[in-house]
């Protein structure tokens, strides 16, 4: 019965587990999400101002979604719990690494950095 | 300027680009191998990794997509991560659009797709200081920095799958990456406070919702609190930027200068060029109404010498 289900064209369609339908649904579903946000206010603004609000607030999105999504990844762990020191190492490469931007503002040297950081500490802890 | 002759002899256009974009290239490859190498690590072959680097386009989002995947995430939070994970490509792509003003709509599209945040920055400055710069160059830029990209993420694929690598460390170039944005990004005080509130609920959200959606709370909550913050200061003080909140971040003056810091400087440049000229014109008024008062004093003093001659 499972077998009849899944050879059915259409729920093939529907991903339960990792295969190649699964991966191309995902890229479209993630090129979507890229491309609304890029095009239509770059369309939209082509003949038109910008409202001030508008660019006002979206100025502090960046920075709350970076702060946001980095807190996710060095302070919470796979199962959203809150541990302050659940990765030592990466939290000191963490500093480095705000270091290294600070002083060199470059992008390349800092995720290199972070990156040797965070292998060279885990060495040692 | 010799070497640049040497190089290309008959100035030609796709090459002078090619220069100015060269330095965004090179520093895409090591970031697209290792993101390449955790597309690989999330079950995407090589070809899917190519569509991924050319349709998406997106150092976070590739990286983001990689470790959901990995996380068996539903579609649907796939989704609303990375949306708002690239709602900021709505300020640039606005920033830009008044270049793109006699651009056909097919040409409009091309651009927006394979826009990203750093060719964004190289096209922001090049459009802002040299005139000769047109949105033609700005989408070979966007394709050159493209071919990079995914050229890296491809590569990162084949070592993926060749060679067993911690994807623990490689994952930490995600986190690198935005800890360089938020650097570049915060600028004075209120955007490092709001980062540390985006913090403090961030880690409330996730572990109330348990699920990517407290990240998204978090950033619409701190960044409005930037917002209402930054108009209730515009609002009640009269120098808002000599308010302590707005006031900039100590920086080293060794560093490069970024777009935001180049835009600024323009805008100081405009408003002492501004003040020049005002100063200017008073100068000369004050030196009229010298004049005109010297010369009434003349007349008057004329007028005496006449009485007294009388």
């Amino acid at each position: 019965m499972s077998d009849l289900l899944t050879g059915m064209p259409v729920l093939s369609l529907v991903p339960s587990h990792h295969n190649l339908t699964y991966h191309l649904i995902v890229i479209v579903i993630a090129a979507f999400a890229a491309f609304i946000p890029r095009y239509f206010p770059m369309r939209f603004f082509t003949n038109r101002k910008i409202p001030l609000w508008f660019n006002e607030w979206m100025k502090y999105v960046p920075v709350s979604l970076f702060t946001a999504l980095v807190v996710k990844s060095i302070f919470m762990s796979k199962t959203y719990a809150f541990v302050p020191f659940g990765h030592v190492s990466q939290i000191l490469a963490a500093v480095i690494v705000m270091i290294v931007a600070y002083f060199t503002r470059s992008m390349a040297v800092s995720v290199i950095g972070g990156l040797a950081a965070v292998w060279l500490i885990s060495l040692v802890i | 300027m010799a070497k640049a002759q040497q190089i290309n002899p008959e100035g030609a256009r796709w090459l002078q680009v090619l220069g100015v974009s060269m330095p965004l290239c090179l520093s895409y490859v090591p970031i697209g191998v290792a993101c390449g190498i955790l597309l690989h690590a999330a079950g995407m072959n090589f070809l899917l990794t190519f569509l991924v680097s050319v349709m998406v386009f997106s150092g976070g989002a590739q990286f983001i997509l990689a470790s959901l995947l990995m996380l068996d995430a539903p579609i649907s939070s796939i989704f609303m991560t990375l949306f708002f994970l690239e709602l900021r490509y709505a300020l640039l792509g606005s920033s830009l659009s008044k270049y793109m003003q006699n651009e056909s709509q097919r040409f409009v599209w091309l651009f927006s797709v394979s826009m990203n945040d750093e060719n964004y920055a190289v096209n922001y400055l090049k459009f802002a200081t040299d005139k000769n710069w047109t949105p033609k160059d700005a989408l070979l830029v966007e394709h050159y920095s493209l071919l990079s990209w995914a050229g890296g993420n491809m590569v990162g694929g084949l070592i993926g799958s060749a060679v067993h690598i911690d994807l623990e460390i490689v994952d930490f170039a995600l986190t690198a990456l935005f800890l360089y944005m938020i650097v570049m990004q915060v600028r004075n005080h209120l955007s490092l406070l709001i980062s540390l509130v985006s913090a403090v609920l961030a880690v409330i959200f996730l572990s109330l919702t348990k699920s990517t959606l407290g990240i998204i709370i978090a950033t619409l909550i701190a960044s409005f609190i930037g917002f209402m913050i930054e108009n209730t200061v515009r609002q009640r003080s009269d120098h808002p930027d000599d308010a302590w909140i707005m006031r900039k971040l100590f920086r080293p003056a060794s560093s490069r200068d970024t777009i935001s810091d180049r835009q600024e400087k323009d805008r100081e440049a405009e408003v002492e060029a501004e003040l020049k000229a005002e100063l200017k014109e008073k100068l000369q008024n004050d030196a009229k109404t010298d004049e005109a008062a010297s010369d009434s004093a003349a007349v008057k003093q004329e007028s005496k010498k006449s009485s007294g001659d009388k």
